[in-house]
């Protein structure tokens, strides 16, 4: 199988400090890679330098289309989720992903399903009034939405009990059985995800 | 593809809409603001009302721009702070039909109460019911491209001051300021105001894609 993204002697400076050198992985279907690095390692900056957010300092970045050709563009459906959990208090939680960028095209029944996959019960209740981890339930609820190609995840299991780890743990090897793949960032080593790449020693 | 830019362009235009509705000082404010500030007029310097009439094209427009940017910031700061601007600008979709949308929802809840305040404010003012309908149309001109600039200032002055995208509009906005006393003063003179009406339209048929397409980068600029 052709992978879905392939990274090639990318490197990366931020004000004459190098945050990363010569960084050369693929995106496979249905596997993940954890990027693992201490504060200021250019974990976020790598995630966002994949998604285009950022121009590419050197390197090149390959996307495999749909007539399996590599192009520099991004064709595939991509799911970012930063450090923020792009979560509105005045919303409903169907709302927050009902009126989501990334609910576009998904229909109600994929809606209700993601909000109770992730144990949302009443979903018409306002996010202001939810704890901290029934609004990170909620933001995991999104990645349920559509069949995302890549999912670029900054920190999933920071601050998370182990409830909630197990479901996204869950979550990501059922979306890996559907053929889509986790980019997902860390400051420690996780045991869930094999394929790492370690930032702190490329300087 | 047409139809996909129409729905996305109407789900961000939606969601901001039900947010600033729930919040509703976002559209209250700037007509309080307009009207507390044309009232203060009468109250300071003097109630005749050939003097109120001769100062009104300026204190109208003054205040209108002073109240289009109350809520200038908080066209993308929102979004930026909790990670949703990320995810529009991840998605495929255009960029350039997230930020129109976003302008528009801005004047929607800023502009549309300005226009309100100014007709209570023509009564204050004295001015005369032949100048009502061009000062109209220009608010709807100038508040636009108000929102629009604003955009831009926003953009440029992210995750910075709320009060730096006031400052880095304010100059810009002098040729609607110019345009729109001219074509008030015109309509309570019996002069003709269509040119300027016209200039004022022109400025906002090339700020639409111009400014739109800056504030992209000004946007794309905060990641770097």
């Amino acid at each position: 199988m052709l992978p879905k993204l392939k990274v090639k002697n990318l490197s990366c400076s931020r004000a004459d400090n190098l945050l990363f050198h010569d960084l050369n992985f693929e995106v496979v279907a249905g596997k993940n890679i954890e990027i693992i690095g201490s504060n200021g390692s250019g974990k976020t900056t790598l995630l966002r330098i994949l998604l285009g957010l950022i121009n590419i300092g050197e390197g090149k970045l390959e996307w495999l289309d749909n007539e399996e050709n590599y192009n520099h563009y991004r064709s595939i459906d991509c799911f970012y989720q930063g450090h923020s959990l792009g979560i509105k208090n005045l919303l409903s939680a169907h709302e927050n992903l009902s009126l989501s960028s990334y609910s576009f095209g998904a229909s109600e029944e994929k809606i209700a399903y993601a909000l109770d996959r992730v144990g949302i019960k009443n979903h018409l209740s306002f996010t202001s009034e939810l704890s901290v981890g029934q609004k990170k339930r909620i933001s995991i609820a999104r990645w349920l939405l559509k069949d995302f190609g890549i999912y670029f995840i900054d920190e999933p299991f920071s601050a998370l009990d182990d409830q909630a780890t197990s479901l996204i743990i869950e979550i990501i090897e059922e979306l890996n059985a559907k053929g889509a793949s986790f980019v997902i960032t860390g400051h420690r080593a996780s045991d869930v995800i094999s394929n790492q790449i370690f930032l702190d020693h490329e300087v | 593809m047409k139809s996909d830019i129409y729905n996305w362009f109407f789900l961000i235009l939606k969601r901001d809409l039900l947010i600033a509705f729930r919040r509703s000082s976002t559209y209250i404010t700037p007509l309080i603001f307009f009207l507390i500030v044309v009232s203060f007029f009468p109250l300071a310097l003097s109630p005749d009302q050939d003097f109120l009439r001769s100062l009104a094209p300026g204190v109208i427009w003054i205040a209108a721009l002073l109240s289009s940017l109350l809520a200038v910031e908080t066209i993308f700061s929102e979004d930026f702070k909790d990670g949703t601007l990320d995810e529009f600008f991840v998605t495929n979709e255009p960029s350039f039909v997230l930020v129109f949308a976003k302008v528009l929802c801005h004047w929607l809840i800023t502009g549309l109460p300005i226009l309100l305040a100014s007709a209570i404010s023509s009564i204050i003012l004295y001015l005369p019911a032949s100048s009502f309908l061009p000062m109209i149309c220009s608010l709807i001109l100038g508040t636009f491209f108000m929102s629009l600039l604003g955009a831009m200032g926003a953009a440029l002055s992210l995750g910075r001051s709320a009060i730096l995208s006031s400052i880095i509009v304010l100059p810009f906005s002098i040729p609607t300021l110019l345009m729109g006393t001219a074509v008030v003063s015109s309509a309570i003179n019996n002069q003709d105001y269509s040119g300027f009406l016209l200039i004022m339209g022109a400025m906002l048929a090339i700020g639409i894609p111009g400014l739109c397409l800056l504030t992209v980068e000004a946007i794309l600029l905060n990641y770097e």
